[in-house]
């Protein structure tokens, strides 16, 4: 009975300590939520408050209004559905052969894939500028950051896909193979929907991913009507800029999205980024 | 017509095609920019002759010119620091919540999960909010420092140039720190537990046992931690653009950020595309590395 009761403190103690870090980690973005309730007075006070005295909600719509989010926001959606789409389109089937074959041409795939996942964006967006203004591709700005983006985040996905279409038992393929489904059958029938999950979550990772994006955003996307909230945000935060209550306000908007896939998503997104980084 | 057709549906053509959309994709997309970039480190760019694809070949005049400025060692040099500070940082954090998050505990799971929110936050939104913290009369890190007494007088993290490389660097140290955890998390979970329980029958301390199992066997999910961290810490760049844009007097810039800003701040683009095709080399012997550590599982 006391060994018992002594493991129950225990783990309470580790489950406050526990607690204790999380809250120590998470401080940055407790802090951008007090400061955007902070009027531009108080955001300015010594001691800065932990709270403020009377939270200031009515920044959210004026910042809403005034910085035009709603098209920021739009655009963001735009880019993103638009690389997840192209991604997880492009990037399923090629993920799928991967997985199912074994031999040198897969392997010099496998290795040009993990190749191009690691080329920085801030790198890669020169020539790539160079490359679509002389194509004419910078006419549509926001969809030549798609497209350059999808290039970025595809080997990403194409890795983490493979590692859920592994897991798919072959004998299942070979069986719907063997009740007379064509290749494609099989892969529609019975390889995709048992991989369903791993797909669905890696695509929400790209297009998390492709949500905050800002490096091409910035670079190719000149007229402020097509640029995402990341650039936005940017603009917003001048050298000498003293509405941290505004700016943060914006950023809880811009994130609020991303935050809620995350609560929602958050042990099937936990898992397959291991999964896919490594096992 | 037939035959094309019926092998794309039910035959080696299925997968040739399925294969062959994506790496037509990838290599128009990622594989011929690479090398239109390495090109155009031999040419000379300007603003003039953009449009064009016939530019004056200069040979490795764009790397002597890049060498021969006083800025870029520094730079490069800036570029060690942060890749070093960042990753040491984010690994002995990471690795020390990852040992502690080993121990039972109702809702560990939980809330070992809930740290990877920092790795979906937007870079820019990081960096904005660490701006704020680091901000040197009203931030609240210098409050913090102050009322414990490390400091009395207030650093300006993003305008000093001894600090502002470090501003960055931490706001990378914590932007990391979850991805490292989780990593390292998975790797500790996969070492038998019945080896330590021999090992404490055996009569060995907690630091025999981290230093003669734990490491050990760890070594491939490290090295793997390790590369990863390299990796996405020389794709670091929103926190550049959020805190410091490098300056002051390029005190905190670094060759990614520094690539860029040659080629749309100064639209050098012969430059900004030499010190690109210099740090893609780096940037693929780390991968080389990481692809090496975690063979098993790529293959597997």
């Amino acid at each position: 009975m006391n060994e018992y009761r002594q493991k129950i403190w225990t783990s309470r103690l580790l489950l406050i300590v526990a607690l204790g870090l999380a809250v120590i980690y998470l401080f940055p973005l407790y802090w951008m939520f007090v400061t955007s309730l902070k009027t531009g007075s108080d955001v300015f006070a010594t001691p800065p408050a932990l709270w403020p005295n009377v939270p200031k909600w009515s920044t959210y719509a004026e910042v809403w209004q005034s910085k035009n989010m709603a098209r920021y926001m739009g655009n963001s959606l735009y880019i993103a559905t638009g690389t997840m789409a192209i991604t997880a389109i492009l990037g399923t089937g090629c993920a799928y052969v991967l997985a199912r074959y074994r031999n040198m041409w897969i392997d010099i795939g496998l290795f040009l894939v993990l190749m191009l996942q690691v080329l920085p964006a801030s790198l890669m967006v020169t020539p790539l500028f160079v490359g679509f203004n002389q194509i004419g591709l910078l006419e549509l700005p926001r969809t030549a950051v798609i497209l350059a983006l999808s290039a970025k985040t595809m080997p990403f996905f194409i890795i983490l896909v493979r590692a859920t279409f592994m897991s798919v038992p072959h004998e299942l393929e070979e069986a719907a193979l063997v009740d007379g489904n064509s290749r494609l059958g099989a892969f529609c029938n019975i390889v995709l929907p048992l991989a369903r999950n791993g797909i669905l979550v890696s695509a929400i990772l790209i297009f998390m991913q492709a949500f905050g994006e800002f490096v091409y955003s910035k670079s190719m996307i000149q007229t402020s009507e097509l640029q995402p909230a990341s650039v936005g945000l940017n603009s917003f935060m001048g050298p000498n800029t003293n509405e941290w209550n505004k700016i943060m306000a914006f950023a809880m908007m811009y994130v609020m999205p991303i935050l809620g896939i995350f609560i929602l998503l958050q042990r099937r997104i936990v898992a397959g980024l291991t999964s896919g980084a490594l096992k | 017509m037939r035959a094309l057709f019926s092998s794309l549906r039910d035959g080696k053509g299925f997968d040739i095609s399925l294969i062959a959309i994506a790496m037509v994709f990838l290599i128009l997309f990622s594989g011929a920019p690479l090398v239109y970039n390495a090109i155009m480190s031999f040419q000379e760019v300007d603003i003039f002759n953009l449009g064009t694809f016939i530019r004056p070949w200069v040979g490795l005049d764009n790397y002597r010119s890049l060498f021969a400025d006083p800025s870029t060692l520094p730079i490069f040099w800036n570029t060690v620091v942060f890749v070093f500070s960042s990753i040491a940082g984010q690994f002995i954090v990471g690795f020390g919540l990852a040992l502690f998050f080993t121990l039972k505990f109702p809702g560990a799971a939980y809330l070992r999960g809930l740290f990877l929110v920092s790795w979906v936050m937007p870079g820019l939104v990081v960096g904005a909010i660490w701006n704020w913290i680091l901000s040197g009369d009203f931030g609240i890190l210098n409050h913090f420092l102050k009322s414990v007494g490390f400091i009395s007088e207030n650093i300006f993290w993003r305008s000093d140039i001894n600090y502002s490389l470090w501003a960055v660097i931490i706001a990378n140290i914590w932007l990391g720190t979850a991805f490292n955890m989780i990593l390292l998390s998975v790797g500790l979970a996969a070492i038998p537990r019945d080896v330590y329980e021999a090992a404490e029958l055996d009569g060995a301390t907690a630091i025999q046992r981290f230093r003669t199992i734990t490491l050990p066997m760890m070594r491939s999910t490290i090295g793997a931690v390790v590369s990863l961290g390299l990796i996405f810490t020389l794709q670091q760049f929103d926190l550049f653009a959020a805190i410091t844009s490098g300056g002051p007097a390029n005190s905190s810039n670094v060759a990614q950020y520094k690539a860029w800003e040659m080629s749309f701040r100064e639209y050098d683009f012969a430059r900004g595309a030499t010190i690109s095709v210099l740090m893609i080399v780096v940037v693929m012997i780390a991968s080389i590395i990481y692809v090496r550590s975690t063979k098993q599982e790529v293959r597997g």
